[in-house]
Parts: C-alpha cells; sequence; structure tokens
C-alpha cells in the first residue's frame, strides 16, 4: 500500500526476473528448430515466473522488508502472474508452428490433448486452470469470499504446470529447485498466513464509534506484542465474540495509535461486506494478527511536512501524531464529506492548539473532489516540503500531477492508497 | 491487465481453433504414422556391425552397452537433423550423456528409446 522511492523499489521484479531468466538461461535449446526453441524458452520462462509470482505472495515481514514491501510484491505478483500467462500461452502454439512447418495437420495433432499422453493431459489441465484461475482474478464484481476461493485454482494451476515438466523431463535439478520453492511458498501462505499459524494473538479491549461510520478497536497482545511503527499496517482476522459474529478473513487495517503496552488501535471504516459488519465489533473478541507491514511515514523528517488525509486516509497520520510530537513544521490537510464524517476531527484540533510544530486545515467537499489548486496554494514553501497522501485513489491521482506541477520533487511525494485485493 | 487477458485468451483460442481448421480443410497427410521397430534385445552386435547404419534412412548407434535402430525416429527427435545424423553408425553414449550444455537426456527421452532398442553390444 505504500508507495514511494526507496531503495528497494526494484527488489521485487528484480527477483522475479532473476529467477525466470535463471531457468531459461539455464534450459536454453541449442541446436533446434526456431518453434520448438521458442516452445522451450516460453515454458520455462513461464515456469520461472510462476515460481515466482508465488513467492511474491509470501506475507511475512521480512520477506516483505526484503522485497520491497508487501504493496510491490502484489503489484509484482500480478504482474509476473500476467506475463507467465502470457508466455504459456505461446507455449502450446509454438509447437504446433513446429509440427506446421513439417506438414500442416502435425500442428493440431500437437494440439489436441486425445492424441496425447498423460503428461501432456497435465499441461493442458494448467493451462486451463490457469485461464479459469485469471478469468475470476478480474471478475471484480465477484464478492471477495469468492474470489479468493476461485484465486486458489491459480495455484493449484502452477502446481500442475509443474507436474507436466517433471512427468516430460523428470528431477533434473532446476526443476526440482522450482517444485521445492514452489511447495514452500504455497505451504507458507496456507499454513502460515491463511490458516494464521504464524500470526500474533491479541484481543479487542476497547472499541470507540468514531465519526463518519469508523470503530477504533484497541487491541492488546495476549503474549509477545508486536513492534509496529507509526504509518504501517497489520493484517487482522478477528473471531466471534458473545453477540459478535467474526469474518475470520484477513484485512488490510493501518494502525492508528500504538499504545505503551504495545496495543494497537486500528481504524475500520464500513467499506465491505467484512468492514461493514465490523462495526459492530465487541470487546474480548480474539483476534490473530500478522505483520507489520509498509513503509510509509517511516523516513524521520528532515525537512517540513506537507500530510494529505482523505476519509479513513486520517489513520497513519493520527498513528503519527499520538505517537510524538511533530520535530518539523507539519501542516495536515484533512479531506472528508461533512463534517460529522471526519473521525478525529477533535482530537486533531486539541493537537492543533497544544503542538506549535502541527497546523490543521480541514476541507468539507460533499461533491466529488476538492478544489486542490486552491488548498494547495494556501501552503506555504510547499516545494521545500515533503509530501505524504493517504487516501482513495481518486484523490491520489488528483494530486500527483499537481504536485509535481507545483515542483515538487518526485522524491518528495510519497502516497498510499487502499487498494489491496 | 483485465483488457491483456481478454485479448491474449480470444488470440489463443482463435489459434488454437485455426489449426483444428486447417487440419479440417487440408486433406493431404504427408506424415504416415510409424511403428518402432522393436525386437527381442538379447541379439549381439558388434560396433563394426552397427557403423554400417550411418545413414539417414538406416541409423543405428551404440548407447551405453545397447545397440538402437532410431532411423524411424529421426524425423521425430526435436533438435536439427545435421546435430544427430553424425552419431549415426557409432558409439554416441557421450552425446546422449552430454546433449545440451552437458547435461543427459531425460528420463522420458530414455523411455522412449527403449522402443528402438534391437540388442546389445558385444
Amino acid at each position: 500500500m505504500t508507495a514511494h522511492l526507496y531503495p528497494r523499489r526494484f527488489a521485487a521484479p528484480f527477483a522475479a526476473l532473476i529467477l525466470a531468466f535463471a531457468v531459461v538461461w539455464w534450459a536454453f535449446p541449442e541446436q533446434m528448430p526456431f518453434w520448438r526453441s521458442l516452445a522451450i524458452v516460453t515454458a520455462w520462462g513461464g515456469s520461472g515466473l510462476l515460481v515466482a509470482n508465488l513467492v511474491l505472495m509470501v506475507r511475512e515481514p521480512h520477506i516483505a522488508r526484503l522485497l520491497g514491501g508487501l504493496e510491490s510484491m502484489y503489484r509484482w505478483h500480478h504482474r509476473s502472474g500476467m506475463i507467465a500467462y502470457l508466455l504459456l500461452l505461446c507455449h502450446p502454439l509454438a509447437l504446433a508452428l513446429n509440427g506446421w512447418v513439417e506438414a500442416p495437420q502435425l500442428a493440431w495433432q500437437t494440439l489436441v490433448p486425445w492424441a496425447q499422453s498423460w503428461p501432456l493431459w497435465l499441461g493442458w489441465a494448467a493451462l486451463v486452470l490457469l485461464m479459469f484461475g485469471l478469468a475470476t482474478t478480474f471478475a471484480v464484481r465477484l464478492p471477495y469470499r469468492r474470489w479468493r476461493a476461485f484465486h486458489f485454482a491459480l495455484g493449484l494451476g502452477v502446481l500442475l504446470a509443474l507436474a507436466h515438466v517433471y512427468a516430460l523431463l523428470g528431477g533434473a535439478d532446476t526443476l526440482l529447485l522450482l517444485i521445492v520453492v514452489t511447495g514452500v511458498a504455497l505451504g507458507w501462505r496456507l499454513i502460515a498466513s491463511d490458516l494464521g499459524m504464524a500470526s500474533h494473538p491479541y484481543r479487542v479491549t476497547q472499541v470507540v464509534h468514531q465519526a463518519g461510520g469508523m470503530v477504533e478497536a484497541l487491541l492488546s497482545p495476549c503474549a509477545a506484542p508486536i513492534t509496529v511503527a507509526p504509518g504501517q499496517f497489520v493484517l487482522v482476522a478477528f473471531g466471534d465474540g458473545q453477540a459478535y459474529r467474526g469474518c475470520g478473513e484477513y484485512h488490510p487495517f493501518t494502525v492508528s495509535g500504538i499504545e505503551a503496552d504495545g496495543g494497537l488501535r486500528v481504524g475500520i471504516k464500513a467499506l465491505g461486506t467484512c468492514s461493514q459488519r465490523l462495526q459492530s465489533l465487541e470487546p474480548e473478541v480474539l483476534v490473530r494478527l500478522q505483520g507489520p507491514f509498509g513503509t510509509f511515514l517511516s523516513d524521520s523528517p528532515s525537512v517540513p511536512q506537507l500530510w494529505i488525509a482523505g476519509g479513513v486516509g486520517i489513520t497513519p497520520f493520527m498513528a503519527a501524531l499520538r505517537a510524538y510530537a511533530c520535530i518539523r513544521p507539519t501542516t495536515l490537510i484533512y479531506l472528508f464529506r461533512k463534517e460529522t464524517d471526519a473521525a478525529f476531527l477533535d482530537e486533531l484540533t486539541a493537537l492543533a492548539t497544544t503542538d506549535p510544530q502541527f497546523e490543521l486545515l480541514t476541507d468539507a467537499s460533499d461533491k466529488g473532489l476538492p478544489d486542490f489548486p486552491e488548498l494547495l496554494g494556501k501552503i506555504g514553501h510547499i516545494t521545500a516540503r515533503e509530501v505524504s497522501i493517504c487516501g482513495p485513489i481518486p484523490m491520489v491521482e488528483a494530486l500527483l500531477p499537481l504536485l509535481r506541477e507545483i515542483g515538487v520533487a518526485e522524491e518528495s511525494i510519497h502516497f498510499e492508497k487502499f487498494d489491496f485485493r | 491487465m483485465r483488457k491483456l487477458f481478454i485479448i491474449s485468451t480470444v488470440v489463443f483460442w482463435l489459434a488454437v481453433a485455426g489449426f483444428r481448421l486447417a487440419d479440417f480443410c487440408i486433406t493431404t497427410i504427408p506424415v504416415t504414422a510409424v511403428s518402432p521397430v522393436v525386437e527381442p534385445a538379447v541379439k549381439g552386435y558388434l560396433l563394426a556391425e552397427v557403423a554400417g547404419h550411418a545413414r539417414q534412412n538406416d541409423c543405428w548407434m551404440a548407447i551405453e552397452g545397447s545397440v538402437y535402430d532410431i532411423t524411424t525416429y529421426l524425423p521425430d527427435h526435436p533438435s536439427e537433423p545435421e546435430l544427430i545424423l553424425p552419431w549415426c553408425g557409432k558409439e554416441a553414449t557421450q552425446a546422449w550423456r552430454t546433449k545440451n550444455k552437458g547435461r543427459t537426456h531425460t528420463s522420458r527421452a530414455n523411455q522412449l528409446l527403449e522402443n528402438y532398442r534391437i540388442g546389445v553390444l558385444r
């Protein structure tokens, strides 16, 4: 969810490309006809990227830090999966064209499953599963739970693809390595992340109803707390309470406060089915928590700050303001639909009166986006500031070109969006 | 990315349908299915006898102590003919073991090769 320039920005794509190129280099054909060579290269390139794709969906804080953050990993999880799919579509077609060169009928004989043996059926099954899994992935109107279940078809597709290669080639070292990496990545994701074996036990100890249909839950650790910095987010699965029935699935929540005893506050806005249900959350509900993830607001400010928050995007800034007094002049522009919808407004107003370094600007815009040029015009020495933005995608996308136009350096702009499917 | 998925998937199935159509429309079948020669693998051959079968239309090879008649398989071999033909009539174990980047053939190729075994090297 964090996107800004920092040294590991290219770690995820680099890791995926290295794996794919290494596998292609290992299998690169020599003295073979063009179409057959292409079929081999696309098959191995696609397989390498599929395995990288699985590594990039592992939700583990250390790996996420190594690979440039969960947001970057997820972005390249999507991209590597798509490129792998394109390569794997080319694989049977290239084999067919290899047959075509000899005789046109051979092309169809190469493709048609009933003329082949079971190792090739595995290949077709893998491709069809990938096709089905991707079709459901792009079905944006599918309810999240069903979408997630169908997404597992992609994991099965990868396993069948590797089984296809194994049945054809046997236990070559490189293939065995790919199978091991796939097994570890899938196993970690399913057992440690989705089933929660690597999660931390917390308990809801307080639920505060904020303005604008948001609840803020205080999660207190049942065991050793995790170390979280302002701006980071955690993945939380809420269990059942006496009257409350949890969704049980993990959703990302940006931390809005960090307590001295390790307790974490998370702001929950009713944006989907699960977060709607969470509005009736009650104390004593057990939660499983993974993380922390993200690097938003992680740099120690060396210049004046401009923070721009839209709606629930106020949460990371709340966490920072609650954690420490501003050490540099900091202006927060808080955008909301109407004042009664603005969570934490009273607390922010109080902070602005007590912290001389902190300035609060608010804007209520009931219809569409606010007048950003006018708002930014109120900020003194804007090009000398670090700008951090957190809010809905249309808001971020409207602000970015404007800030560049004003002359804010690219490396001074940090933003966080809410798109995590 | 959604558009890319839809377009690539449609193009893929159109291409598959095109190959099917070509198969349907083109009636001449230049390639005939050939059954591999399988004989009882008890006969022994001298390397000199193997050397007498060193042509494209009569290709024997000695590999790891066995003798194979791969004449009928040659058109199906994935690599270019220039790569494999020089080994006809010869002891080709080294070539078998160092196919590509010094690596041996796959286990599936091993299984396939057995279909063409005609005896052992004496």
